[in-house]
């Protein structure tokens, strides 16, 4: 099937709930950094943007707007141990098994069947959507979490949004 | 999150984005961006359909190793195994509500 076309899906729903109208990021060019190591040594860590945290913390707002909030997620946790609260995309599946959208477990099987060099000692749950301050993202949060994946070794980061 | 992609790659890290969004990820142009046409919150297939997931999964490693220019956008050749639409979420008046006083 046709991919769905959410730009104009949500421009709508986000016109009807009293949003201001959001003004979508567009790039003519993207930056670029090499992979200068085979993927079985490198260290990757996740990213997703889908309202996970644990549940021992607070839950994220599902209806969150301009939320910089970004939980590291502590790989070793068992997978089951994760609530998610965020109105916008239809989580039932993720509800029942984390993997479909953040494969903690998978990526675990492939560090230890050595495809990659090891799990980052953390992954990181935030940048939810409807950021209007993206200024913000790009001066502050973003860098910061930035140097929170170099801080860890991180070789590859794989962003999940959602 | 495909410009906090953007801002990590500056940063000196390499990033792979696995999408289900293709026209919000074509706008935004991470580095390397997987697309994958199932529903969102879905990337990387069903629940408890661990095959998929690992594949998808190694389609996005592999791609992160292998892609050499800037900006390319992926499709994945899967599909998803019904017709799915886009979810409109959980409008109700309290959502409507909380959303007008922020």
């Amino acid at each position: 099937m046709e991919p769905i076309r959410y730009v104009d899906a949500l421009n709508e729903k986000y016109g009807s709930m009293g949003f201001p109208a959001y003004k979508w990021s567009e790039n003519p060019t993207a930056p670029w950094t090499s992979l200068t190591k085979p993927l079985s040594e490198c260290t990757v860590a996740m990213l997703v943007s889908g309202g996970i945290s644990h549940c021992a913390t607070m839950p994220f707002d599902p209806d969150a707007r301009n939320d910089h909030r970004v939980d590291a997620i502590d790989p070793s946790v068992p997978s089951d141990e994760y609530q998610i609260h965020d109105s916008y995309y239809d989580h039932t599946d993720a509800d029942l098994d984390l993997n479909c959208l953040l494969p903690v477990d998978r990526l675990r099987e492939l560090a230890d069947a050595g495809e990659i060099g090891a799990v980052a000692p953390r992954h990181w749950s935030g940048f939810m959507g409807r950021t209007y301050n993206r200024s913000k993202i790009l001066g502050e949060s973003a860098p910061a979490f930035a140097d929170e994946l170099v801080a860890d070794g991180v070789d590859l980061l794989i962003a999940i949004p959602a | 999150m495909g410009l906090v992609a953007r801002v990590v790659e500056e940063t000196g890290i390499p990033t792979v984005t696995v999408s289900t969004g293709r026209d919000i990820t074509a706008l935004v142009k991470p580095p390397r961006s997987l697309f994958v046409n199932f529903p969102m919150g879905n990337t990387f297939g069903h629940a408890k359909d661990t095959a998929m997931q690992t594949k998808i999964l190694r389609e996005a490693l592999a791609f992160a190793a292998t892609a050499t220019e800037p900006g390319v956008l992926v499709d994945l050749p899967l599909e998803w195994d019904e017709a799915f639409v886009y979810f409109a979420g959980e409008a109700t008046p309290e959502a409507i509500a909380r959303q007008l006083k922020k």
